[in-house]
Protein backbone atom coordinates (compact mmCIF):
# COMPACT_ATOMS: atom_id res chain seq x y z
CA UNK A 1 0.00 0.00 0.00
CA UNK A 2 1.50 3.30 -1.03
CA UNK A 3 -0.63 6.34 -1.62
CA UNK A 4 -4.07 7.83 -1.37
CA UNK A 5 -5.40 9.52 -4.44
CA UNK A 6 -8.39 11.54 -5.62
CA UNK A 7 -8.52 9.84 -9.03
CA UNK A 8 -10.55 6.71 -9.76
CA UNK A 9 -8.38 3.67 -8.99
CA UNK A 10 -8.19 0.71 -11.37
CA UNK A 11 -7.47 -2.92 -10.57
CA UNK A 12 -5.54 -5.23 -12.86
CA UNK A 13 -4.35 -8.80 -12.77
CA UNK A 14 -1.00 -9.91 -14.18
CA UNK A 15 -1.16 -13.58 -15.12
CA UNK A 16 2.17 -14.92 -16.40
CA UNK A 17 2.21 -18.08 -18.52
CA UNK A 18 4.69 -19.66 -16.09
CA UNK A 19 5.38 -19.49 -12.38
CA UNK A 20 7.95 -16.87 -11.44
CA UNK A 21 11.18 -17.57 -9.66
CA UNK A 22 11.64 -15.41 -6.56
CA UNK A 23 14.30 -13.33 -8.35
CA UNK A 24 12.04 -12.70 -11.35
CA UNK A 25 9.11 -11.83 -9.10
CA UNK A 26 11.24 -9.38 -7.14
CA UNK A 27 12.56 -7.81 -10.31
CA UNK A 28 9.05 -7.46 -11.77
CA UNK A 29 7.55 -5.99 -8.62
CA UNK A 30 10.49 -3.60 -8.32
CA UNK A 31 9.87 -2.36 -11.85
CA UNK A 32 6.15 -1.96 -11.17
CA UNK A 33 6.88 -0.09 -7.95
CA UNK A 34 9.25 2.29 -9.73
CA UNK A 35 6.66 2.91 -12.46
CA UNK A 36 4.51 4.53 -9.76
CA UNK A 37 0.80 4.87 -9.15
CA UNK A 38 0.57 1.87 -6.85
CA UNK A 39 -2.15 1.63 -4.25
CA UNK A 40 -2.11 -2.07 -3.43
CA UNK A 41 -0.22 -5.20 -4.51
CA UNK A 42 -1.12 -8.79 -3.80
CA UNK A 43 0.92 -11.80 -4.91
CA UNK A 44 -0.73 -15.20 -5.08
CA UNK A 45 0.36 -18.73 -5.92
CA UNK A 46 0.71 -22.23 -4.53
CA UNK A 47 2.09 -22.60 -1.04
CA UNK A 48 5.79 -23.32 -0.46
CA UNK A 49 5.85 -25.21 2.83
CA UNK A 50 8.82 -24.86 5.14
CA UNK A 51 8.58 -28.53 6.14
CA UNK A 52 7.24 -31.72 4.59
CA UNK A 53 3.53 -31.67 5.53
CA UNK A 54 2.57 -35.33 5.04
CA UNK A 55 3.98 -38.83 4.84
CA UNK A 56 7.01 -40.59 6.28
CA UNK A 57 9.13 -37.45 5.92
CA UNK A 58 6.65 -35.25 7.80
CA UNK A 59 8.39 -32.41 9.60
CA UNK A 60 11.65 -32.56 7.64
CA UNK A 61 12.71 -29.07 6.55
CA UNK A 62 12.34 -28.11 2.89
CA UNK A 63 15.50 -26.03 2.64
CA UNK A 64 14.67 -24.76 -0.86
CA UNK A 65 11.61 -22.95 0.51
CA UNK A 66 13.35 -21.28 3.43
CA UNK A 67 14.74 -17.76 3.56
CA UNK A 68 12.98 -16.63 0.40
CA UNK A 69 12.76 -12.89 0.72
CA UNK A 70 10.84 -10.49 -1.46
CA UNK A 71 12.44 -7.08 -1.21
CA UNK A 72 10.38 -4.20 -2.44
CA UNK A 73 11.10 -0.54 -1.77
CA UNK A 74 12.07 -0.16 1.85
CA UNK A 75 10.40 -3.39 2.92
CA UNK A 76 11.18 -7.09 2.80
CA UNK A 77 8.55 -9.81 3.06
CA UNK A 78 9.07 -13.50 3.51
CA UNK A 79 7.93 -15.14 0.27
CA UNK A 80 5.71 -18.08 1.15
CA UNK A 81 4.19 -18.81 -2.26
CA UNK A 82 5.38 -19.51 -5.78
CA UNK A 83 4.34 -16.33 -7.53
CA UNK A 84 1.77 -17.13 -10.20
CA UNK A 85 -0.58 -14.18 -10.15
CA UNK A 86 -0.23 -10.53 -9.19
CA UNK A 87 -3.14 -8.24 -8.37
CA UNK A 88 -2.55 -4.53 -8.51
CA UNK A 89 -4.61 -1.51 -7.65
CA UNK A 90 -3.35 1.57 -9.43
CA UNK A 91 -4.22 5.19 -8.81
CA UNK A 92 -5.62 5.62 -12.30
CA UNK A 93 -5.81 4.10 -15.73
CA UNK A 94 -2.77 5.99 -17.00
CA UNK A 95 -0.42 3.76 -15.01
CA UNK A 96 -1.48 0.55 -16.76
CA UNK A 97 0.90 1.15 -19.67
CA UNK A 98 3.80 1.46 -17.22
CA UNK A 99 2.91 -1.90 -15.68
CA UNK A 100 2.66 -3.48 -19.10
CA UNK A 101 6.07 -2.11 -20.06
CA UNK A 102 7.54 -3.41 -16.79
CA UNK A 103 6.15 -6.89 -17.55
CA UNK A 104 7.54 -6.83 -21.07
CA UNK A 105 10.97 -5.86 -19.78
CA UNK A 106 11.04 -8.46 -17.02
CA UNK A 107 9.13 -11.55 -18.13
CA UNK A 108 10.80 -13.74 -20.74
CA UNK A 109 7.52 -15.51 -21.56
CA UNK A 110 3.95 -14.46 -22.43
CA UNK A 111 1.63 -12.95 -19.86
CA UNK A 112 -1.93 -11.63 -19.68
CA UNK A 113 -3.02 -8.38 -18.11
CA UNK A 114 -6.70 -8.08 -17.37
CA UNK A 115 -8.56 -5.20 -15.89
CA UNK A 116 -11.31 -6.26 -13.52
CA UNK A 117 -12.72 -5.91 -10.02
CA UNK A 118 -10.36 -7.93 -7.84
CA UNK A 119 -10.38 -6.79 -4.22
CA UNK A 120 -13.61 -6.94 -2.30
CA UNK A 121 -15.01 -3.66 -1.10
CA UNK A 122 -17.06 -4.68 1.92
CA UNK A 123 -15.75 -6.61 4.93
CA UNK A 124 -16.57 -10.32 4.76
CA UNK A 125 -17.28 -12.60 7.71
CA UNK A 126 -13.59 -13.57 7.67
CA UNK A 127 -12.65 -9.90 7.81
CA UNK A 128 -15.03 -9.40 10.71
CA UNK A 129 -13.42 -12.30 12.56
CA UNK A 130 -9.97 -10.95 11.74
CA UNK A 131 -10.29 -7.21 12.19
CA UNK A 132 -13.49 -6.72 14.21
CA UNK A 133 -16.49 -4.56 13.31
CA UNK A 134 -14.43 -1.56 12.30
CA UNK A 135 -11.67 -1.82 9.73
CA UNK A 136 -9.19 1.01 10.25
CA UNK A 137 -7.97 1.15 6.66
CA UNK A 138 -10.30 -0.37 4.07
CA UNK A 139 -7.42 -0.85 1.63
CA UNK A 140 -6.45 -3.84 3.73
CA UNK A 141 -9.56 -5.74 2.59
CA UNK A 142 -8.72 -8.64 0.30
CA UNK A 143 -4.98 -8.35 0.81
CA UNK A 144 -4.40 -11.08 3.36
CA UNK A 145 -5.60 -14.65 3.23
CA UNK A 146 -8.26 -15.45 5.87
CA UNK A 147 -5.79 -17.72 7.65
CA UNK A 148 -2.79 -15.44 6.99
CA UNK A 149 -1.20 -13.22 9.59
CA UNK A 150 -1.35 -9.51 8.91
CA UNK A 151 1.96 -8.84 10.66
CA UNK A 152 3.74 -11.50 8.62
CA UNK A 153 2.10 -11.21 5.20
CA UNK A 154 1.46 -7.50 4.83
CA UNK A 155 3.92 -4.66 4.34
CA UNK A 156 3.32 -0.93 4.08
CA UNK A 157 5.54 0.66 1.47
CA UNK A 158 6.69 4.23 1.49
CA UNK A 159 5.89 6.57 -1.38
CA UNK A 160 9.53 7.18 -2.27
CA UNK A 161 9.55 4.42 -5.00
CA UNK A 162 13.07 3.54 -4.01
CA UNK A 163 14.47 6.83 -5.42
CA UNK B 1 -6.07 -66.02 -37.51
CA UNK B 2 -4.15 -64.92 -34.46
CA UNK B 3 -5.98 -62.46 -32.25
CA UNK B 4 -4.51 -58.97 -32.34
CA UNK B 5 -5.65 -56.75 -29.48
CA UNK B 6 -7.18 -53.45 -30.49
CA UNK B 7 -6.31 -51.22 -27.60
CA UNK B 8 -7.59 -47.81 -28.54
CA UNK B 9 -9.24 -46.32 -31.63
CA UNK B 10 -8.33 -43.30 -33.66
CA UNK B 11 -5.85 -41.95 -36.17
CA UNK B 12 -4.41 -39.13 -34.09
CA UNK B 13 -0.86 -39.26 -32.69
CA UNK B 14 -2.47 -39.31 -29.23
CA UNK B 15 -4.42 -42.43 -30.15
CA UNK B 16 -1.25 -44.08 -31.45
CA UNK B 17 0.64 -43.15 -28.26
CA UNK B 18 -2.19 -44.50 -26.11
CA UNK B 19 -2.04 -47.78 -28.02
CA UNK B 20 1.71 -47.87 -27.45
CA UNK B 21 1.34 -47.38 -23.71
CA UNK B 22 -1.37 -49.99 -23.41
CA UNK B 23 0.48 -52.57 -25.46
CA UNK B 24 3.72 -52.03 -23.52
CA UNK B 25 5.61 -51.52 -26.77
CA UNK B 26 7.51 -48.56 -25.36
CA UNK B 27 10.66 -46.89 -26.53
CA UNK B 28 13.46 -46.91 -23.98
CA UNK B 29 14.98 -43.46 -23.75
CA UNK B 30 17.34 -43.64 -20.77
CA UNK B 31 18.86 -46.07 -18.34
CA UNK B 32 18.56 -45.28 -14.67
CA UNK B 33 20.31 -47.87 -12.51
CA UNK B 34 18.33 -50.26 -10.30
CA UNK B 35 20.01 -48.83 -7.20
CA UNK B 36 18.93 -45.30 -8.15
CA UNK B 37 15.33 -46.41 -8.71
CA UNK B 38 15.33 -48.11 -5.30
CA UNK B 39 16.75 -44.97 -3.67
CA UNK B 40 14.10 -42.72 -5.24
CA UNK B 41 11.33 -45.10 -4.18
CA UNK B 42 12.70 -44.98 -0.64
CA UNK B 43 11.27 -48.26 0.67
CA UNK B 44 14.59 -49.97 1.36
CA UNK B 45 18.27 -49.06 1.18
CA UNK B 46 19.81 -49.98 -2.19
CA UNK B 47 21.55 -53.33 -1.87
CA UNK B 48 19.71 -54.30 1.32
CA UNK B 49 17.82 -57.59 1.57
CA UNK B 50 14.15 -57.64 0.75
CA UNK B 51 12.12 -57.80 3.96
CA UNK B 52 9.37 -60.41 3.71
CA UNK B 53 5.88 -60.83 5.07
CA UNK B 54 5.74 -64.59 4.66
CA UNK B 55 8.16 -67.44 3.89
CA UNK B 56 8.84 -68.23 0.22
CA UNK B 57 5.88 -70.00 -1.36
CA UNK B 58 8.01 -73.08 -2.10
CA UNK B 59 8.57 -73.55 1.64
CA UNK B 60 5.00 -72.84 2.66
CA UNK B 61 3.34 -75.92 1.25
CA UNK B 62 0.46 -74.41 -0.65
CA UNK B 63 -2.98 -76.06 -0.69
CA UNK B 64 -4.02 -78.14 -3.67
CA UNK B 65 -5.64 -75.45 -5.82
CA UNK B 66 -6.12 -75.55 -9.62
CA UNK B 67 -5.73 -71.78 -9.93
CA UNK B 68 -2.43 -71.81 -8.05
CA UNK B 69 -1.27 -74.58 -10.35
CA UNK B 70 -2.22 -72.56 -13.40
CA UNK B 71 -0.77 -69.21 -12.35
CA UNK B 72 2.97 -68.89 -11.87
CA UNK B 73 3.67 -66.53 -8.97
CA UNK B 74 5.63 -63.35 -9.70
CA UNK B 75 9.20 -63.29 -8.31
CA UNK B 76 8.09 -61.00 -5.48
CA UNK B 77 5.15 -63.20 -4.53
CA UNK B 78 7.28 -66.35 -4.71
CA UNK B 79 9.81 -64.80 -2.34
CA UNK B 80 7.17 -63.42 0.07
CA UNK B 81 8.05 -59.73 -0.40
CA UNK B 82 6.18 -56.86 1.18
CA UNK B 83 3.67 -54.88 -0.88
CA UNK B 84 5.19 -51.53 -1.82
CA UNK B 85 4.24 -48.72 -4.18
CA UNK B 86 5.45 -46.09 -6.58
CA UNK B 87 3.36 -43.10 -7.48
CA UNK B 88 3.75 -40.65 -10.32
CA UNK B 89 2.40 -37.20 -11.00
CA UNK B 90 2.10 -36.18 -14.64
CA UNK B 91 1.74 -32.60 -15.73
CA UNK B 92 -1.22 -31.61 -17.87
CA UNK B 93 1.23 -29.67 -20.05
CA UNK B 94 1.74 -32.56 -22.46
CA UNK B 95 3.32 -35.06 -20.09
CA UNK B 96 3.85 -38.35 -21.96
CA UNK B 97 1.62 -40.40 -19.65
CA UNK B 98 -1.52 -39.67 -17.69
CA UNK B 99 -2.98 -41.56 -14.72
CA UNK B 100 -5.44 -43.61 -16.78
CA UNK B 101 -2.81 -44.73 -19.22
CA UNK B 102 -0.29 -45.60 -16.51
CA UNK B 103 -3.08 -47.74 -15.04
CA UNK B 104 -3.93 -49.36 -18.37
CA UNK B 105 -0.23 -50.05 -18.88
CA UNK B 106 0.04 -51.57 -15.40
CA UNK B 107 -3.14 -53.62 -15.59
CA UNK B 108 -2.32 -55.03 -19.02
CA UNK B 109 1.44 -55.49 -18.80
CA UNK B 110 2.39 -55.96 -15.14
CA UNK B 111 1.49 -59.14 -13.33
CA UNK B 112 0.39 -59.01 -9.71
CA UNK B 113 0.01 -55.25 -9.50
CA UNK B 114 -2.77 -53.02 -8.22
CA UNK B 115 -2.98 -49.74 -10.13
CA UNK B 116 -4.81 -46.85 -8.51
CA UNK B 117 -6.00 -44.01 -10.72
CA UNK B 118 -6.58 -40.55 -9.33
CA UNK B 119 -7.05 -37.21 -11.02
CA UNK B 120 -3.54 -35.90 -10.48
CA UNK B 121 -1.47 -38.93 -9.57
CA UNK B 122 -1.27 -42.61 -10.24
CA UNK B 123 -0.08 -45.27 -7.87
CA UNK B 124 0.90 -48.88 -8.57
CA UNK B 125 1.22 -51.32 -5.71
CA UNK B 126 2.91 -54.69 -6.02
CA UNK B 127 5.39 -56.98 -4.31
CA UNK B 128 8.61 -55.09 -3.66
CA UNK B 129 10.91 -56.62 -6.27
CA UNK B 130 8.08 -56.55 -8.82
CA UNK B 131 7.24 -52.89 -8.28
CA UNK B 132 10.91 -51.98 -8.57
CA UNK B 133 11.00 -53.64 -11.98
CA UNK B 134 7.76 -51.95 -13.08
CA UNK B 135 8.95 -48.57 -11.85
CA UNK B 136 12.19 -48.90 -13.77
CA UNK B 137 10.26 -49.52 -16.97
CA UNK B 138 8.23 -46.39 -16.37
CA UNK B 139 11.25 -44.22 -15.53
CA UNK B 140 13.40 -45.48 -18.40
CA UNK B 141 10.82 -45.41 -21.15
CA UNK B 142 8.93 -42.78 -23.06
CA UNK B 143 6.20 -42.92 -20.40
CA UNK B 144 8.22 -40.44 -18.38
CA UNK B 145 9.66 -37.04 -19.14
CA UNK B 146 11.69 -36.15 -16.04
CA UNK B 147 10.60 -32.50 -16.18
CA UNK B 148 6.87 -33.21 -16.56
CA UNK B 149 6.51 -36.43 -14.57
CA UNK B 150 7.88 -36.96 -11.10
CA UNK B 151 7.73 -39.84 -8.66
CA UNK B 152 5.78 -38.35 -5.76
CA UNK B 153 4.61 -40.53 -2.91
CA UNK B 154 2.98 -37.64 -1.06
CA UNK B 155 2.33 -33.91 -1.52
CA UNK B 156 1.70 -34.49 -5.21
CA UNK B 157 0.24 -31.04 -5.97
CA UNK B 158 1.38 -29.69 -9.32
CA UNK B 159 -0.10 -31.65 -12.21
CA UNK B 160 -2.64 -28.99 -13.16
CA UNK B 161 -0.48 -25.96 -12.42
CA UNK B 162 1.52 -23.86 -14.81
CA UNK B 163 5.12 -24.92 -15.25
CA UNK B 164 8.05 -23.20 -13.60
CA UNK B 165 10.21 -20.78 -15.56
CA UNK B 166 12.68 -23.56 -16.35
CA UNK B 167 9.93 -25.84 -17.70
CA UNK B 168 9.74 -28.09 -14.62
CA UNK B 169 6.43 -29.11 -13.08
CA UNK B 170 5.77 -27.31 -9.79
CA UNK B 171 6.75 -29.32 -6.73
CA UNK B 172 6.34 -27.78 -3.33
CA UNK B 173 8.86 -30.23 -1.83
CA UNK B 174 11.47 -29.53 -4.53
CA UNK B 175 12.19 -33.22 -5.11
CA UNK B 176 13.63 -32.63 -8.56
CA UNK B 177 15.76 -29.86 -9.95
CA UNK B 178 17.14 -28.90 -13.33
CA UNK B 179 20.93 -29.15 -13.18
CA UNK B 180 23.30 -26.77 -14.92
CA UNK B 181 24.17 -29.60 -17.35
CA UNK B 182 20.56 -29.71 -18.57
CA UNK B 183 19.69 -32.94 -16.77
CA UNK B 184 16.93 -33.34 -14.20
CA UNK B 185 18.14 -34.56 -10.81
CA UNK B 186 16.22 -36.14 -7.97
CA UNK B 187 17.50 -34.52 -4.76
CA UNK B 188 14.89 -36.25 -2.59
CA UNK B 189 13.05 -39.54 -2.63
CA UNK B 190 9.38 -39.79 -3.52
CA UNK B 191 8.22 -38.70 -0.05
CA UNK B 192 10.59 -35.72 0.24
CA UNK B 193 13.42 -37.26 2.30
CA UNK B 194 16.80 -35.97 1.02
CA UNK B 195 18.91 -38.51 -0.87
CA UNK B 196 22.59 -39.15 -0.08
CA UNK B 197 23.49 -38.12 -3.61
CA UNK B 198 21.54 -36.51 -6.41
CA UNK B 199 20.25 -38.95 -9.00
CA UNK B 200 20.33 -38.11 -12.68
CA UNK B 201 16.92 -38.80 -14.24
CA UNK B 202 17.93 -37.73 -17.74
CA UNK B 203 17.33 -34.76 -19.98
CA UNK B 204 13.87 -33.24 -20.29
CA UNK B 205 12.15 -33.53 -23.64
CA UNK B 206 11.75 -30.48 -25.84
CA UNK B 207 8.30 -28.95 -26.25
CA UNK B 208 8.02 -30.41 -29.75
CA UNK B 209 8.99 -33.83 -28.40
CA UNK B 210 6.42 -33.77 -25.58
CA UNK B 211 3.73 -32.65 -28.03
CA UNK B 212 4.62 -35.64 -30.18
CA UNK B 213 4.80 -38.22 -27.38
CA UNK B 214 1.94 -37.12 -25.14
CA UNK B 215 -1.21 -39.15 -24.47
CA UNK B 216 -3.15 -36.01 -23.54
CA UNK B 217 -5.68 -34.49 -25.88
CA UNK B 218 -5.34 -30.72 -25.71
CA UNK B 219 -6.94 -28.10 -27.91
CA UNK B 220 -3.52 -26.41 -28.30
CA UNK B 221 -1.98 -29.65 -29.55
CA UNK B 222 -4.23 -32.45 -30.85
CA UNK B 223 -7.87 -32.10 -29.88
CA UNK B 224 -10.13 -34.99 -28.96
CA UNK B 225 -12.00 -34.98 -32.25
CA UNK B 226 -8.77 -34.83 -34.22
CA UNK B 227 -7.77 -32.01 -36.58
CA UNK B 228 -10.86 -30.33 -37.97
CA UNK B 229 -10.03 -28.51 -41.20
CA UNK B 230 -11.86 -27.60 -44.39
CA UNK B 231 -10.76 -30.94 -45.83
CA UNK B 232 -11.49 -33.01 -42.75
CA UNK B 233 -14.82 -32.22 -41.14
CA UNK B 234 -15.44 -35.55 -39.43
CA UNK B 235 -14.44 -36.45 -35.90
CA UNK B 236 -11.63 -38.84 -35.15
CA UNK B 237 -12.64 -42.43 -34.43
CA UNK B 238 -11.53 -42.00 -30.81
CA UNK B 239 -14.32 -39.51 -30.17
CA UNK B 240 -16.85 -41.46 -32.23
CA UNK B 241 -16.10 -44.58 -30.17
CA UNK B 242 -16.50 -42.62 -26.95
CA UNK B 243 -19.88 -41.25 -28.10
CA UNK B 244 -20.90 -44.78 -29.01
CA UNK B 245 -19.99 -46.07 -25.54
CA UNK B 246 -21.86 -43.28 -23.78
CA UNK B 247 -24.92 -43.79 -25.94
CA UNK B 248 -24.97 -47.53 -25.28
CA UNK B 249 -24.43 -47.26 -21.55
CA UNK B 250 -27.13 -44.58 -21.30
CA UNK B 251 -29.64 -46.71 -23.22
CA UNK B 252 -28.65 -49.80 -21.29
CA UNK B 253 -29.21 -47.97 -18.02
CA UNK B 254 -32.67 -46.76 -19.10
CA UNK B 255 -35.30 -48.87 -17.36
CA UNK B 256 -38.73 -47.23 -17.64
CA UNK B 257 -40.79 -49.61 -15.45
Amino acid sequence: MVTKSDTEPVQIEIFPRKFLKPATAECLLGEIYRAGGLVRIMVQGPNLPKAVPYGPGKGLPVEENRDLLLKLGDQALELRVKVGRIWLELESEEYIEGVKAACERTLPFPFDIKRKRLFHTKPTVSDYAKYGSKVEDERILGLVDPKGKKERDLAMLSDSRGD
Amino acid sequence: MAYKPQYYPGNTSIGANRRKHMSGDLEKLRDISDADIVAIMGHRAPGADYPSTHPPLAEMGEPDCPVRQLVTPTPGAAAGDRIRYSQFTDSMYNAPAIPYWRSYWGAINCRGCDPGTLSGRQIIEARERDIEEYTKVQMDSEMTDPALATMRGCTVHGHSLRLDEDGMMFDMLARTELGSDGNVYYAKDQVGIPLDKKINAGKPMSEAETAKRTTIFRCDNISFGGPCTAESRSFDEGLVALHHMWERRSKWGFRPE
